[in-house]
């Protein structure tokens, strides 16, 4: 009897530990994913290959961009994000090209297409010893702008390298919603 | 009583056998890894310049089937629009074409610059000078369709931060050379 009882009490254990090891297997993206270097607004975050560091975040209702000698204005229906950060390269000469920024609720937008030809987008060149400075621009809802988190890393499969993860921390809301301090045009003719 | 005698014998075989099967685990493990991972090392391994071969000033290599020969490494001082402290450098070399299929031996080409702290510049896109028609780049000598026997004068245009300068030195490096590249030696060392 007592037999018995130890062995359904052991299949139990076994049950419930194989199934402790289903649900908590990693998935195969996260085992392969990026390896997160974090920092904050302001720190300078250093990947295996660059090192970042975010200077200001902006927001705005309209951006002015030039469009072949041409200055046209962007609108949105949400809001324009800017940030400026500044590159440097660790040991050998490299391309930043991927940003995306991670809201509260986990959207996470791509930077815009919609500015292809201003000066300072990425994919940004950088050379050891010589920092740059770049802007990323993302269009987002309002909702999105408080605590996000900036991701940047040197290519869009970044499968075991590293990525910048950079907190923005809070952003107060003004009374029609859209983070305070949101001004109504932007310049993005302007040097960095 | 034979039976017996047969049994122990056996048993006394097998025990022997199991335990050369053990210590040559010890051999086969290892041996598996490393026949697993060749593949993986050898790839890792041709895809960066890790050992240089250096080549003293004046001298001539052989490298990637042709005749590498720097011949001029100076900055290009007091132009304007630069980052601050930045300074142009070109690197010129005279490579004399020995197998002219340099498609596949000159593929991946990679002229560098490389500091006494091992920091890397790759050609850079900000700076262009205009240059002579005959000189080219690595990438565009390889579809140029030189043939053996010619020469071909390379330039690369980089930028370095001013600090850098007293202690660069040009390298090359080619996919069929890997992990090998060329390490130029300047005139002064």
């Amino acid at each position: 009897m007592t037999r018995k009882l130890a062995n359904i009490i052991l299949l139990f254990v076994a049950v419930s530990l194989c199934y402790g090891l289903q649900v908590s297997k990693p998935r195969y993206g996260d085992l392969i994913g990026p390896i997160p270097s974090r920092g904050r607004l302001g720190d300078t975050v250093v990947g295996r290959s660059f090192e970042v560091r975010v200077e200001k975040v902006k927001f705005a209702h309209n951006l002015k961009v030039d469009r072949f000698g041409e200055a046209k204005i962007l609108t949105t229906g949400g809001v324009w994000a800017v940030v400026t950060v500044e590159f440097a390269a660790r040991a050998q000469s490299m391309t930043v090209a991927v940003a995306s920024w991670r809201g509260p609720t986990g959207l996470t937008y791509d930077q815009t297409e919609r500015l292809s030809f201003t000066d300072g987008l990425l994919p940004v060149a950088v050379d050891p010893g010589l920092p740059k400075k770049a802007r990323l621009i993302f269009e987002m809802r309002p909702a999105e702008a408080s605590n996000a988190n900036l991701l940047i890393s040197e290519k869009l499969m970044s499968a075991l390298d590293s990525q910048a993860e950079i907190s923005l921390g809070p952003v107060a809301t003004g009374s029609d919603g859209l983070p305070a301090g949101t001004v109504e045009m932007l310049d993005m003719t302007q040097p960095i | 009583m034979t039976a017996r005698v047969l049994d122990r014998e056996s048993g006394r075989s097998e025990q022997k056998w199991g335990r050369r099967s053990l210590w040559s685990l010890l051999l086969l493990v290892p041996l598996a890894l490393a026949i697993e991972a060749y593949d993986s090392v050898k790839a890792l391994l041709s895809d960066d310049d890790l050992f240089p071969r250096r080549v003293a000033w004046g001298e001539t290599a052989r490298f990637g089937g042709s005749d590498w020969k720097l011949t001029d490494l100076r900055g290009a001082f007091g132009m304007s629009n630069l980052p601050p402290d930045s300074v142009p450098v070109l690197a010129d070399f005279q490579v004399k074409i020995g197998n002219p299929d340099l498609q596949n031996l000159w593929l991946g080409c990679r002229i560098m610059l490389i500091d006494k702290d091992g920091r890397r510049w790759s050609p850079t896109s900000i700076v262009s000078l205009k240059t002579t028609d005959n000189v080219q780049t690595c990438i565009s000598a390889i579809f140029s369709g030189a043939k053996s026997g010619d020469t071909l004068n390379l330039r690369e245009t980089f930028l370095v931060p001013k600090e850098a300068t007293k202690t660069i030195q040009p390298a090359v490096g080619v996919a069929s050379e890997r992990p090998h590249f060329l390490l130029f030696q300047l005139e002064k060392d």
